[in-house]
């Protein structure tokens, strides 16, 4: 394969992967792989985690953390966390990563240093939430 | 073994249209009523996938007969679990959010989970008619065979 037909592929992948999201649709960057986080899904990490939020039996984000903080979050937690499958038949992969910081609490009301991240299999964001 | 469920109302969802993807984290939402013995892990939180717990007990039953010795069940919005231990014909049920272990034979786990499974599906089909139709409802809730 020439230097030329290298160059254009290259050219080619970067574009795919830098391409403008939708509307509704905010990509998160990870090195080599992206995942997405829409606007629904979001909103149920908003509805389900954000300190906020009177969702019982649910860890919740630190008072503070905003929707730009979150996504880095999710970002490091997927770029650099420790990756398993979904359990028991359902779909897409885990993410986790210790953030050795308070992040949020737990659902016991204790400090939560911990993300864990859910990603579908067409790499959208599923949940997250800290633990 | 006391397996039972409350399903939060829902008149917003489409059950023709639903994925598997909605159905193991977004629908058919409530409470967990699971008694073990004298030991109670039920589960108020309201937002528990309950398609998806009749899905993955129903899993997680098929290896504890196929011989594993342990499986957990990690709930969808927090780091909670229950986990099952065989011990020869006996499971023992532990939860992370609540203290104690149950016992209870793994025959009566399994006719637990199936009665769960078909109470739910019947009660889904019955408020949302068009959830029989839907292939992942049917895949999730092992109910392809039944005649519509």
């Amino acid at each position: 394969m020439n230097l030329r037909l290298l160059t254009a592929l290259f050219l080619v992948f970067g574009l795919l992967l830098t391409a403008a999201p939708t509307t509704g649709y905010a990509q998160v960057q990870t090195g080599a792989d992206q995942v997405i986080l829409t606007q629904s899904r979001l909103q149920h990490i908003i509805d389900r985690h954000w300190s906020d939020s009177t969702a019982a039996g649910a860890g919740k984000f630190q008072t503070g953390i905003t929707v730009d903080t979150l996504r880095d979050m999710i970002n490091e937690a997927v770029h650099n966390g420790r990756a398993r499958h979904n359990t028991h038949g359902r779909p897409g992969t885990i993410y986790e990563y210790d953030f050795q910081r308070q992040i949020g609490t737990t659902i016991d009301g204790g400090p939560a240093t911990r993300l864990r991240v859910v990603v579908s299999n067409r790499n959208e964001v599923i949940t997250a939430f800290p633990f | 073994m006391h397996l039972d469920y409350r399903l939060k109302e829902d008149s917003g969802t489409d059950w023709a249209s639903v994925t598997e993807e909605d159905l193991r984290y977004r629908v058919a939402l409530g409470n967990l009523i699971f008694h073990v013995g004298n030991k109670d892990f039920s589960a108020a939180w309201e937002w528990i996938p309950l398609i998806d717990l009749a899905a993955s007990f129903t899993e997680i039953v098929r290896k504890l007969e196929g011989g594993s010795a342990s499986e957990t069940f990690e709930f969808t919005e927090s780091d909670a679990s229950v986990r099952f231990e065989r011990k020869a014909d006996k499971v023992l049920v532990s939860t992370s959010y609540v203290e104690g272990v149950g016992e209870i034979a793994l025959r009566s786990v399994s006719e637990a989970v199936k009665s769960f499974r078909e109470r739910l599906w019947s009660e889904l089909v019955t408020k949302h008619p068009q959830a029989a139709h839907n292939a992942a409802v049917r895949k999730l809730l092992g109910a392809a065979h039944v005649s519509d």
